[in-house]
């Protein structure tokens, strides 16, 4: 029996405690394995944040729980699949796989989570995929596609490296040999969206501000790393630092969430770095464009009467937080020496968008019940709709009821790969709903000037 | 042990290959612990088990198949909604089919009545959202917006807001309950019709059965639709801000508004919510613990302890705090008249207004629950007393002076007495308490506080609601009641006679204590030798 005491000491209680080495390494499952073992299935991972509960339609903000119900699908599900496999319980089955990477890696079940708690929910479902890989049984044969198109012609869809370029042809835009800032193209924006390529140049002409591209552009690796192909992210993202620092660009600009979140987070999470460490600014065009709104220098003066629900890509809002490496201790009462900032979702991107839209005349903007850190994903990302296009088209098809509720006419994001799963479910559905990314509304608001 | 294929087809053959499961994998994602309400614990280690299988209804009647298969089979079943109540509402023996109801999540609205009808997989806030857009509320309860309606009105349902809206019990309108035979039982008006608006109906009253004080944990049947009532709130709405995890709601400061008051003692404390009830003013009355503050104001784990190691033994136990919530139901002036009121109780009391935010996050829509578990890991309310303002708060003493023997593994609290408040304009007094531990630390001292705190209970002649399946029935049984286990177990074996319907509950903690070695210093009361192995 203790004694009774008046007085704790908090900082003695810990520096006397046991104490395990912690770090926010993905390579390593049981980096982990203290967050799973505290997941108290609240299901904040899978509700919408309970003060933003929109009723009793779209309560939910997880596409995986949600489409496949079972608990195992949802992340405090995986964190009990996941301590099995940690302490080899439990070994690799085709449903394993599934459960792990049927799952867009939205970050909804983190920011949940760390509403309330302190656990790495989205770096151990990161951390399942690396293990699979390095088991030996993962990624799934889709991805291992992807993987090899990047190898072969160092884009995602097997593409020949030639036509990276083609989209400036059409355009009609020469970039500069040399400029601060440095448009990083990316895979889809390059090959299958050349309109948003297109659109975010013209913007940036249209600003006056003079853009380099890559000399040599290559895949920015989102998907093998989503997938767990951690060697090879990490020889991609070494590559194109590298590359930027010898064009001496002071900033990389993105169109692309996906690609937004590898180079200001991923990249330094597989180099051990901080993203202030980078060399560079990596923004996004929603970050650029707002700010020369803010500042003056850019005017959307061309009316666009329609009305506009915004779709927050995760990558772009809750999962880009800018990454800090820490390593550290944990002792008493699950406490870590030195303090962690947790990355809560709170400083995503999420006005600047919404800013951009509602200083366009004549838009009339919507928000969906569920937005910003609640938002449900796409579905396409981080692999998904290469291996479960089923869950993608499924998931797309939940937002876009979203839409129909708020009686949007017109769907916006700013991501080349949810606006292509998003104007595919509406293909499939036959809605009448136009699907945009923001760069071209930016460019038809002020199109007469560009 | 598996459930053969036979019965694995035949009841696939119900509800679809889509939802229902055997695989390992599947099964492990069902696993209660180790984190989690009451987990990491030993009743956790030795009493609960990965499902065999996880079967996905949607309606009560695909229910009731699945349950007569389960009788016709003699496979062991636990009905699930959220899964959140930990380890006592996951399966306890090998061989267990888990029916996990979350497709059940129907929300219907009789805006006519005011009512809402229910099913098993709704949980609270969307229900809270659906009434207030209609100017209605309903509790939620403790356990939190997470959790499922009609399990928490079974099993607790209660908080702050219980002050002016009454008892789970008293809300509880038209019921179907599935017996563990897989009959339907209509309760309330639905027994004559289709229509749930009331509670009463032809008959016994089951809705005691069904949840007696604290619920009995899925071991009688599985209710399938409530209607739960709506009460009236006040029209204004209560506007969402901020970005997680700082989100908030932001209240009609004429309409709504918190105010938290300093008394000079406990005797002031519990004066002031007798009046507070006695003039029948106020939506909520409240003290809760200290750190439950220090908790809303942490960023993260490291920071809530910066902030509890500045507190002292004094500091906590001269904590005479009494938080009120004002509503106007009715009118902006009826909302000033409450506040003249119980400014001149205050005025009387010696009670100081302090500055309050003119928000709520936590009672109103959302419960807060899942933010206990950020200080230490684990945690569990380790009892609900319900009985007079006064005696209520007598209670906590006892409490108090337990916990020191078993500090550490909880957590140094220097005896906080935990949480207290009226219930039904003060003519209860409810206190509850907490307690918190490291899961990774030896927790046997954990589970040896709780069985003592029965045992505390007995010996100082108080009440407490967490009887049946939540102690040892032959312990608390012959003391309360008396003999109230003997009733129990009759009901039990009268309407599940074959003991399929979530067992070994109702005595699963006796066969966790005759289980767990740790445990035997505790034990010197009697269990017959039938006991479930």
């Amino acid at each position: 029996m203790a004694e009774r005491q008046t007085k704790i000491d908090v900082k003695k209680l810990f520096a006397e405690s046991p104490k395990t080495p912690v770090k926010l390494d993905i390579t390593d499952l049981n980096n982990f394995v203290y967050d799973m073992s505290r997941c108290i299935k609240c299901k904040g991972c899978t509700w919408v944040d309970h003060i933003y509960m929109p009723g009793a339609q779209f309560r939910t903000r997880c596409p995986t729980a949600t489409r496949y119900l079972f608990d195992s699908y949802g992340a405090n599900g995986k964190m009990r699949i996941g301590i099995a496999l940690a302490e080899g319980k439990l070994k690799w089955t085709d449903k394993l796989l599934e459960i792990v990477y049927a799952d867009p890696l939205c970050g909804a079940c983190d920011v949940g989570c760390k509403r309330n708690l302190d656990l790495e929910i989205g770096l151990t479902l990161e951390a399942l995929r690396v293990k699979a890989v390095q088991d030996g049984v993962g990624p799934l044969p889709a991805h291992k596609k992807i993987a090899q198109n990047i190898k072969k012609t160092h884009n995602f869809f097997g593409s020949p490296h030639n036509n990276r370029t083609k989209w400036l042809s059409s355009a009609k835009i020469t970039p500069a040999k040399k400029a601060d800032v440095l448009y990083f193209v990316g895979c889809s924006a390059s090959y299958s969206n050349p309109e948003i390529a297109q659109a975010t140049a013209k913007i940036l002409k249209a600003a006056g501000t003079d853009f380099m591209l890559m000399p040599d552009e290559w895949c920015c690796g989102n998907t093998v790393f989503s997938v767990g192909m951690i060697d090879e992210a990490r020889d991609l993202a070494r590559r194109n630092i590298d590359e930027v620092k010898k064009t001496g660009a002071k900033t990389v600009l993105v169109s692309c969430a996906e690609g937004y979140r590898m180079w200001k987070v991923d990249y330094p999470k597989l180099l051990n770095i901080a993203t202030d460490d980078l060399g560079f600014k990596v923004v996004h065009l929603v970050e650029y464009v707002d700010e020369l709104i803010k500042q003056g220098k850019l005017k959307p003066s061309k009316s666009m009467n329609m009305r506009v629900a915004y779709h927050d890509s995760c990558s772009l809002s809750r999962l880009s937080e800018p990454w800090t490496p820490w390593e550290g201790e944990r002792g008493w009462m699950g406490m870590v020496e030195p303090r962690l900032a947790r990355r809560r979702g709170t400083n995503g991107i999420y006005f600047q968008p919404r800013d951009i839209l509602k200083s366009i005349p004549g838009v009339e903007f919507v928000e969906m019940p569920r937005t910003r850190e609640n938002s449900f994903c796409c579905g396409a990302g981080r692999g998904t709709k290469e291996a479960f296009p089923d869950l993608a088209l499924w998931s797309a098809q939940q937002r876009l009821e979203e839409v129909k509720y708020v009686g949007a006419e017109t769907l916006v994001s700013a991501c080349p790969w949810c606006k292509n799963n998003f104007a595919q479910a509406v293909k499939a559905d036959g809605n009448a709903i136009e699907v945009l990314d923001i760069s071209e509304v930016i460019l038809a608001s002020i199109a007469s000037k560009g | 042990m598996s459930i053969s294929k036979e019965t694995y087809k035949v009841l696939e053959s119900i509800v679809g290959a889509e939802y229902i499961s055997d695989d390992p994998v599947v099964c492990e994602g069902y696993r209660t612990g180790p984190g989690g309400y009451e987990c990491g614990l030993g009743y956790e280690r030795l009493m609960t088990v990965i499902p065999a299988c996880v079967i996905m209804p949607n309606s009560t009647e695909e229910v009731q198949k699945i349950v007569k298969v389960c009788c016709r089979y003699k496979i062991p079943y636990v009905p699930y909604s959220t899964g959140f109540y930990g380890p006592r509402s996951h399966p306890h023996v090998e061989g267990e089919l888990l029916i996990d109801l979350k497709r059940m999540d129907e929300i219907e609205i009789d805006d006519k009545h005011w009512f809402a009808v229910v099913g098993p997989g709704a949980i609270y806030s969307p229900l809270q959202e659906e009434a207030m857009k209609r100017g209605g509320y309903v509790v939620i309860g403790g356990g939190g917006a997470q959790a499922s309606v009609v399990a928490n009105l079974l099993g607790d349902g209660w908080s702050p807001l219980s002050h002016r809206i009454c008892l789970p019990h008293r809300r509880i309108l038209g019921t179907e309950l599935v017996l563990p035979d897989g009959e339907l039982v209509r309760l309330g008006s639905l027994a004559q019709q289709d229509d749930p608006f009331w509670g009463e109906g032809p008959g016994p009253d089951l809705r005691g059965l069904l949840r007696g004080y604290t619920g009995l944990r899925g071991c009688l049947g599985i209710v399938t639709k409530m209607a739960v009532k709506i009460l009236p709130f006040q029209p204004e709405r209560l506007e969402p801000s901020g970005i997680s995890p700082h989100t908030t709601l932001l209240l009609p400061e004429k309409r709504v508004k918190w105010i938290n008051f300093v008394v000079p003692s406990k005797e002031a404390q519990v004066k002031a919510m007798f009046e507070i009830g006695k003039a029948e003013i106020a939506g909520a009355v409240t003290k809760v613990p200290l750190f439950w503050r220090a908790i809303a104001k942490a960023e993260c784990k490291e920071e809530f302890w910066d902030l509890w190691g500045q507190e002292n033994s004094d500091t906590i136990n001269k904590f005479f705090i009494v938080r009120v919530l004002l509503i106007g139901f009715t009118s902006e002036e009826q909302m000033q008249y409450d506040e003249r009121v119980l400014m001149d109780i205050m005025t009387e009391l010696g009670g100081e207004a302090r500055r309050t935010r003119p928000s709520d996050e936590s009672w109103i829509k959302n419960a807060d629950s899942a933010g206990m578990w950020v200080m230490c890991g684990s945690y569990v309310s380790v009892d609900y007393v319900i009985e007079t303002l006064s005696q209520a708060t007598e209670h906590g003493e006892f409490y108090a002076d337990l916990k020191w023997k078993y500090t550490p593994p909880l957590m140094p609290d220097y005896g906080d007495p935990g949480w207290f408040q009226s219930f039904e304009l003060g003519h209860q007094g409810y206190s509850e308490f907490l307690v918190y531990w490291d899961q990774d630390q030896n927790t046997d001292g954990v589970d040896l506080f709780y069985v003592d705190t029965a045992k505390m209970n007995i010996k100082q002649g108080a009440y407490t609601s967490l009887l049946g399946p939540h102690q040892p029935l032959y312990l608390t049984g012959p003391k309360y009641g008396p003999n109230y286990h003997t009733w129990l177990l009759r009901v039990k074996d009268e309407f599940d006679p074959q003991w399929l319907c979530h067992p070994p509950v109702p005595l699963a903690h006796d066969v966790f204590v005759e289980r767990a070695k740790w445990m035997k210093p505790l034990k010197d009361w009697e269990v017959p030798k039938d006991l479930p192995k």
